[in-house]
Formats: C-alpha cells, structure tokens, sequence
C-alpha cells in the first residue's frame, strides 16, 4: 500500500511558493507560502474572496506564470527546469486552460478558436475542424461554430473557452471561474462535463465563488490573502 | 503549423487589418520607390557631368591673349597682347604635362549657301583638333595637313550650321562661301549636343576650315603677321593642370615679353577648372543623404507600424503562447506577415520607381536635366534594404513580445 502510494507521483506538488508583483510602485503578495498537492484524478474546487489570488495560483499551476520563490513539480518535474519549448509543449499537451476573461481571438470564429491549439501540433486541417466541432457540441454549442467571439453570448463564449481547453484532451484542466458567467441550467452542465472528464481520469481545478459547485469537488482548497487557510484542504465527505 | 497554413492565417489577419496594411504598404512602397529613383537619378546626373566633361574635350586647355596688366604698365601703355606661331612651337616644345598644343584663330564670318546667309563662328583649325575637341566625323572627312599646308579652301560643319546653312540639300563636295569665298564641303562633324559649361565651344555651330585658310583670308589685326587667336592644348589628365599652368607662365611671359606675375597678359581657362568648382561631390551628398533619408523615414514608418501591430496584438501572442505555441511560431507568424507585406510593397515600389525613371526619360526634358540611369544593384539594394528593414521590424519586436510570459502579456491590457 504505502509502496503503492511512493509510486504515483503527484500531478502537482507545490513547495512554499510565493508570487510577489512588483510593479513600478506597487508591491503585492498575492500568494505567500502555498503548499499544496493534486494527486492524478483529483477534482479539486478553490474557494476565496476576490483578490485572494486564486487566478495567480491558477495561472502557476497552468505555467503560465513563474513563482517567485518555492518549487513547483508538475508530474514530478520542477518546471524552473524545464526550457521555453518544453513549457511551450506542456500548455499545448498537457494542460486545458479556461480564462477567467475567455480570452479568445476577437477575429477568429468560434471554431477557429477551438482548433488554435491543435494548429500548433501536427494535426490535419480537416482532422482540426472535426475534433473542434466536436468539442463544441460536447459543450452545446453546435449551432454557434461561426460566430465571432462579439457576436456570442458571455456563456456562449465561455463554453467556447472550456472546449479550446478540452480539444487536446488534456490530462489537467484548470477553469477559472467556468460557470460564473452561466446560469444555473448551463452551468450545471458545464460541471456535468467536468465531472465526466474527472471521471474518465482528468485531474480537474476549478476556482468558484458558488459555494454549492465546491460542495460537489472531491476536495476544496480556501485561500484568503495569499494563504491558504488551515486544514483548508479538505476531502470531501472527510468531515 | 506549416508554412501553408502560416501564410493563409497572415493573409486573414492582414485582410481583417486593412488601414495598417495598407498605410505600411504605402510605406514600403514609397520607400522602395524614392530609393529606385533617387539611385537612378544620381547615377543619371554623374554620366551626364562626365559626358559633359567630355564633350568640351579631353582635358582641354586655352590660352587667351589679353592685355598688359593694369598694375605692371601705365594706362596709356596697355597694349594688346597676341600670339604668334612661334609662341605656340615654344609651348610645344617646353610644356611637358601636355600633349598636343595646337594653334587657333576664329571669327564671326557670313557663311552662305544658295538663298541662305548664316553669320557662324569660323574656326581656323589643324588636323589635331579632333582629338582635342572630341569628334567625330558623321560622313566625309576631317581637315588634313595637307590641306594646312595647301590653304585649301575647304569646309567641315557642324551638325546645326549643316541642317541650318544647308538643309536637305546638304552633301559632301557642295560649295559654301565662307568669309566671301567659295569653300567645298568635305566632312559634317557628329552632334554633340549642350555642352555642359558655356566657356566651352558650340562645336554643332561652328565651320572649321584649315588654319591657314583661314589666317589667308582675314583681315589680320597686326600687320603682316599672322595672329594666332588661342592656344589648344590637351592636359595628360585632369590632374596636371595647375603643374601645366606653372609650365606654361615663364615660357610665354619670356616670349610676350611681360611679367610673369601678370595674370591678364593671358588668360589659362579650362573645363577642368570649371569642374572642379562644380559641386558635383557636393550634390552626390546630398542624394546620397536624401536616399538615406528617405530610406530611414521609409524603415521607420514600417517598424513604427509593427510595433503598433505587435503591441495591440500583445493579447493574441498571450493566448496562441498559453495554447501551447512556442516563441518560434510567434515569431514565423508575424514574420510571413510581414514577408507578404514587404515582398507586395517593394515589387510595387519597384514598379511604381521604374515607371517613374522610364517616364521622365521619354519626357522631352532639357539637356541640362540629367535623366535616370537604373542599374540592377540599384534594385537589389532598394529590395534588399526595404525588404530588411521591413522583416527585421515585424521579427524584433514579436521576438520581444513572445519572450515574456503568457499570464503577463495577457494582463497587461
Ligand atoms: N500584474 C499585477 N500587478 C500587480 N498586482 C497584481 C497583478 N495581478 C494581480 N495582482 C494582485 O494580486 C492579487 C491577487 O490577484 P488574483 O487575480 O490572483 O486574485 P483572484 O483571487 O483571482 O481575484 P478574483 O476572484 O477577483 O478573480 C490582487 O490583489 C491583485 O490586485
Ligand atoms: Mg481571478
């Protein structure tokens, strides 16, 4: 058994890590000291008042940004080690990031969106555009694939952002606040989704403000001011 | 991605950013353009200073006779100065940075053919003057050494006094009269077109007829000697004339009789002198700097737009880093757009500069205009410049963009 744990490595395994910005005047510690540790198939939910630097922690864990102290092992690997290319190929491959803010090509249609990813490996075009419509009808979206980003909907561009994340089948996404646009029926869908993904192995963080969604995680991490709060970390059912 | 598919998605964002796209093509172009053009124009205007320079002869130098200089007689005493043959076998033989020295004298005659009376510059010449004055003969031929010798009465036209003096009926073996007497047309000189400096001789106007022919026939302004106007001389190169002027003062002086400090007793004058005053280097300058110039203003105004590009776009090169895009496919994306750019806008730079060149040379423009000469290392450095310019300021500040990381370039808004 403990033989058994030593041998699966973590997806994540954070080690003190502090995020300072230092930006001409301002000096802001947005994460001081997290510890943290998301084992394969995790559904994790953050939970923390605005400001408390849940973005900045997602924006870590997608290596998308550098702590500026503490070490971050994602499967095992410290990422300081690893060169541009390779963080390049880990965005690329192995993780789905959803954008608190989408973040989607304003002059890119909504397929086009989807398939970006895949245009930086070697995937067909028609392979592309096959996996990206599918992508977005796993996100009820089949009927919007040509819009432009300003012709859709908040939600319609959300879930647009979730299937750009899905479309490499990632084995860890990250979703920033993916319902908080959705209304109750969409966003439940949504976590349906999620769930699905977790189920079929996905190791899934999920930062949320609503309370009922971060019942439903297996686990919830609270931060406040950049710290994680104590014994936040919490197993869902473990109480 | 392939090349293919960087390619179509630069054209899609080129076409969605029609006013950048157009404003920088507008640039390259126009940078491309100017730089054709003021190349080629500059070359133009360097051959024409040169064939002007050749056109009033090969390193040609006069002599004038003049008068004693004012501060080496009294007033009353300033006589006319004048050559005589032995003065010009003097300079012949002691003048070392010359080689041909040659004797003229010239005047206003009438010069009629049929119905037609021309008053023309007559010049009394010898065989060498050719050389000197740089023609060539377009049919007949050139006064002899026999015909010196013999006096003949025979004529050479230049090109204007032949279509002018005697039209369509103009052919070897005619007979003109010059200075009152019939002279027989033996030789029509080549055009030679505006001579660059006005000191220089009208040749298309004048009538050579042989030295002596000429000195027979005039009404000489000594007595009983036979006055030669000017002295021909050929400078080896451009180099020596101020060692072939320090040659020729202590012979003449000597001979005329006269101080050699006096610098009115005559006068040395030539193109080379009138040359190097020219602001030739001067004008290359400038045409270089405004070349320079506008190739900047043209790189500028390109790099000034892709830095615009690559800013506003910092967002896009933030989301294609955080889907996993490496910092080269950034980089090969702005670089085909900026390819297709610049490669559009110098082909049509190009164009529009040699249609520029070629319309100005089938405009009937003075002489004195000097007309575009294109070069092919012209068009390669205008193509190259722009076209470096042009990539390296799409590449540099993408590079730069894509070098920070995702989460920083995506907030910063
Ligand atoms: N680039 C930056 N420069 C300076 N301060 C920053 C920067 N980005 C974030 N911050 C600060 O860091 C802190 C954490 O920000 P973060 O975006 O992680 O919060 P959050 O928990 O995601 O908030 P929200 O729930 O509102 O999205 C905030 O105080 C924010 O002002
Ligand atoms: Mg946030």
């Amino acid at each position: 058994m403990g033989a058994a744990a030593a041998v699966t490595t973590p997806v994540v395994e954070l080690d003190r890590i502090s995020k300072i910005y230092a930006s001409g005047r301002v000096h802001v510690e947005a994460l001081r000291g997290v510890d943290l540790r998301i084992e394969r198939g995790d559904l994790l939910a953050i939970l923390g008042p605005s400001g408390s630097g849940k973005t900045t922690l997602m924006e870590i864990l997608g290596c998308l940004l550098q702590p500026t102290s503490g070490v971050y092992r994602f499967n095992g690997e410290p990422i300081h080690t690893i060169k541009p290319d390779g963080l390049a190929r880990l965005r690329g491959e192995e993780i789905g990031f959803v954008f608190q803010s989408f973040n989607l090509l304003p002059r890119l249609t909504a397929v086009e969106n989807v398939e970006l990813p895949l245009s930086y490996r070697k995937v067909g075009r028609r392979e592309r555009r096959r996996r990206a419509l599918e992508a977005l009808e796993r996100v009820r979206l089949g009927e919007r694939t040509r819009h432009l980003p300003s012709e859709m909907s908040g939600g319609e561009r959300q879930r647009v952002a979730i299937a750009r994340a899905l479309i490499n089948t990632p084995s860890f996404i990250l979703a920033d606040e993916p319902t908080g646009n959705l209304d109750t029926r969409t966003g439940g869908e949504i976590m349906a989704l999620l769930h699905e993904l977790n189920a079929d192995g996905t190791t899934v963080v999920l930062v949320t403000h609503d309370l009922a969604i971060g019942d439903q995680a297996k686990k919830r991490l609270y931060i406040c001011d950049g710290e994680v709060q104590d014994g936040a970390q919490e197993n869902r059912g473990d109480s | 991605m392939n090349v293919g598919q960087i390619l179509r998605s630069a054209l899609l964002t080129l076409r969605s950013q029609k006013l950048r796209t157009a404003l920088t093509l507008f640039g390259m172009v126009w940078g491309t353009a100017s730089v054709v053009f003021l190349m080629s124009w500059g070359l133009g205007l360097e051959r024409m200073i040169d064939e002007g320079f050749n056109k009033i002869g090969n390193n040609v130098v006069h002599i004038w006779a003049g008068k004693i200089g004012e501060d080496f007689t009294p007033a009353l005493d300033r006589r006319e100065l004048w050559f005589s043959r032995d003065d010009v076998e003097a300079v012949r033989r002691g003048v070392k940075s010359a080689d041909i020295v040659l004797p003229e004298s010239r005047g206003w005659y009438s010069a009629t053919y049929g119905e037609t009376m021309l008053s023309r510059d007559v010049r009394g010449v010898e065989p060498a003057h050719m050389i000197v004055r740089n023609t060539r003969i377009a049919a007949g031929r050139m006064i002899s050494a026999d015909d010196v010798r013999s006096r003949r009465r025979v004529a050479v036209l230049g090109s204007k006094t032949r279509h002018e003096l005697m039209g369509a009926g103009a052919r070897l073996g005619a007979k003109i009269r010059v200075m009152g007497t019939p002279h027989r047309v033996i030789g029509f000189l080549e055009p030679v077109g505006t001579q660059l400096t006005r000191d220089a001789d009208e040749i298309d106007d004048q009538i050579w007829v042989p030295l002596t022919t000429l000195l027979g026939q005039r009404e000489s302004p000594i007595e009983n000697e036979e006055v030669i106007d000017i002295i021909v001389l050929r400078a080896k190169s451009r180099e020596v004339f101020e060692q072939l002027k320090r040659e020729v003062r202590p012979i003449l002086s000597r001979r005329l009789g006269v101080s050699p400090d006096d610098e009115e007793a005559y006068i040395l004058v030539s193109p080379i002198e009138s040359l190097q005053n020219m602001p030739i280097g001067r004008m290359r300058g400038m045409l270089f700097v405004l070349a320079v110039t506008t190739l900047g203003i043209g790189g500028i105004g390109i790099l000034n737009m892709m830095l615009d590009s690559v800013q506003e776009r910092r967002q896009e090169i933030g989301i294609r880093l955080a889907v996993g895009a490496r910092r080269r496919d950034v980089v090969a994306q702005f670089f085909m757009e900026t390819l297709v750019i610049t490669s559009v806008g110098g082909v049509l730079g190009l164009v529009f500069g040699l249609v520029f060149c070629l319309f100005l040379a089938g405009l009937q423009v003075p002489d004195v205009i000097p007309l575009p000469i294109v070069k092919p290392w012209i068009i390669w450095l205008a193509l190259s410049v722009m076209g470096i310019v042009g990539v390296l300021s799409g590449i540099i500040p993408a590079w730069r963009a894509a070098g920070v990381e995702p989460s920083v370039t995506l907030r910063a808004e």
